[in-house]
């Protein structure tokens, strides 16, 4: 599913990534894992498309996302579900809001919206919250909505940026159980982290990054 | 309701002044344009008529016979400059006379239709060949002399009538055309203020929304519908604001400027040319709303 060739990136001086090679199959959790500056998010932006390689090739199934045009972006995101460290909420909106904004951003018909968010929303626990605005919300809860709004939409993959960076142990311990539920359903999840009880448990296929080199896979 | 459509209006109802800021400014914007645009037709139309209804008087000689008289007649009305001939007899200015005099009407039982000349009354088709055609008709032996009607204050003046009138319809058409400008300017620069704070607001959702895949017509178009919806509301409002303020005035108006037709008399046409206003309104307004919407967007990337 994902493909990393050669693939290198700086930042002016500082090497995020040099000739960075690995590949996650269809159906796989994968943390990335590695002390800050390792260059676990760049592998996470390079794969969104956020970012391009210096080079080296980064392949989703058969596009390569490092050569993929601006207008195309749009498309490939659809088929990714990002979880983030800081959430990413839409503040304004309501836990039901912030769902549907996904559905809507995919065209998915209206009509279809309410079973939809119902559904998704039961999976993460979040039904008797759907009303409530992000700040009405536990750091868990809020982790919680982030999933719901990735997994609306069916992506193919999953990504996960720190996911439990923000959460005590216990939140933690039942975001990373909804992350293995739902990878047991066959999506591929790519989680970044550098909680080693978090890996341990979890007990899947870890990829280690130091200083912009694999130094397991 | 759509979801950019429910967007923009959730946008509006989170930050109400900036939005009231923007639709009142709109509001006088459209409602002066629309006030200026029954002015302009208004204008138009007294000019139209002074241009074609200065009546040039032909006063006859005593003693002219009739056939004198309607080889005259028939001369003018064969003259393509000359339009709508009418013979007025000794007895007929008389009763004109009296006409005039109703209030006062010792004045005329003073008089004897002797004393008042027959004549040839038209208007000319373009009044800039009132000069020659006064000539002309001057030269005709039949004819003693050529004035026009008192309200056009005489020969002399004439020319003048027109040209102040026509100097009034031209000022009325660039002041309120600059005037209706700057507003239009002030409306813009508004409008492209509010949607680019609206735009800095947002800057964040759009960036999750980027990251969720959403294209850029997804960002754009709610702030490309808050602005018509700005630019609508300005327009209906200052419009019915116009409505209320000609059906309230029209009669005192009508009334006021008499046979001359300021504004029509019959409702179907107010309604008509009201109606009209509005619709240039509407195309104007959303070309401004895709403007400033397009502008606050082009700063936003540019400022990114």
């Amino acid at each position: 599913m994902i493909k990393f060739k050669n693939v290198t990136k700086t930042y002016g001086e500082v090497v995020a990534l040099k000739d960075v090679s690995f590949e996650v199959k269809d159906g796989e959790f994968v943390f990335l894992m590695g002390p800050s500056g390792a260059g676990k998010t760049t592998v996470l932006k390079l794969i969104l498309g956020e970012i391009r390689p210096d080079s080296g090739e980064v392949l989703f199934g058969t596009t390569n996302v490092a050569k993929i045009a601006e207008k195309d972006l749009p498309k490939l995101r659809q088929k990714i579900g990002c979880v983030f460290q800081d959430f990413k909420l839409l503040n304004e909106r309501t836990v039901a809001e912030n769902v549907e904004i996904a559905l809507a951003v995919l065209e998915v018909s209206e009509s279809k919206w309410p079973e939809r968010i119902e559904k998704v929303l039961k999976v993460v626990g979040l039904s008797t919250r759907k009303d409530f605005f992000p700040a009405q919300l536990s750091g868990g809860e809020l982790q919680r909505a982030s999933l719901a709004r990735a997994l609306v939409v069916n992506p193919d993959l999953i990504l996960a940026d720190e996911p439990t960076g923000n959460l005590d142990w216990d939140t933690a311990d039942e975001m990373m159980n909804l992350l293995e539920k739902v990878n047991k359903e066959g999506k591929t999840v790519i989680m970044a982290t550098h909680n080693k009880e978090i890996v341990a448990k979890m007990k899947k296929r870890v990829i280690k990054l130091a200083g912009g080199k694999i130094i397991k896979t | 309701m759509n979801f950019h459509l429910k967007t923009a209006v959730n946008s509006i109802k989170r930050f109400p002044f900036q939005a009231l800021a923007a639709i009142f400014v709109l509001i006088i914007t459209f409602f002066v344009g629309s006030i200026l645009s029954v002015l302009i037709y208004s204008s138009a139309n007294i000019l139209k008529y002074f241009e074609t209804r200065p009546q040039v008087i032909a006063f006859l000689k005593d003693g002219v016979t009739t056939e004198a008289i309607s080889a005259l007649q028939h001369k003018l009305s064969n003259d393509t400059r000359v339009k709508e001939i009418r013979y007025v007899s000794k007895e007929e200015a008389l009763s004109i006379y009296k006409n005039a005099t109703i209030d006062n009407p010792l004045l005329g039982e003073l008089v004897d239709p002797s004393i008042f000349p027959a004549s040839l009354e038209f208007s000319l088709a373009d009044l800039s060949k009132a000069k020659d055609v006064i000539a002309e008709v001057k030269g005709e032996a039949v004819v003693e002399s050529v004035g026009f009607t008192a309200n056009l204050g005489g020969e002399k003046s004439l020319g003048d009538v027109v040209e102040r009138l026509k100097k009034a319809t031209f000022y009325i058409r660039l002041g309120g055309g600059i005037f209706a400008g700057l507003l239009v300017g002030t409306s813009f620069l508004v409008l492209v203020v509010t949607l680019s704070m609206r735009i800095a607001v947002r800057r964040d959702e759009a960036a999750i929304l980027n990251l969720i895949g959403a294209k850029k017509s997804f960002i754009r178009n709610p702030i490309i519908l808050e602005s018509i919806i700005y630019v609508l509301t300005g327009v209906v409002v200052g419009w019915l604001l116009t409505l209320i303020s000609v059906l309230y005035l029209a009669p005192a108006v009508i009334n006021y400027f008499g046979e001359i037709q300021v504004l029509p008399r019959e409702p179907l046409k107010l309604f008509l040319l009201l109606g009209f206003i509005l619709g240039i309104e509407i195309v104007g307004g959303i070309i401004l709303a895709l403007a400033g919407s397009n502008l606050a967007l082009s700063r936003s990337r540019r400022s990114r």
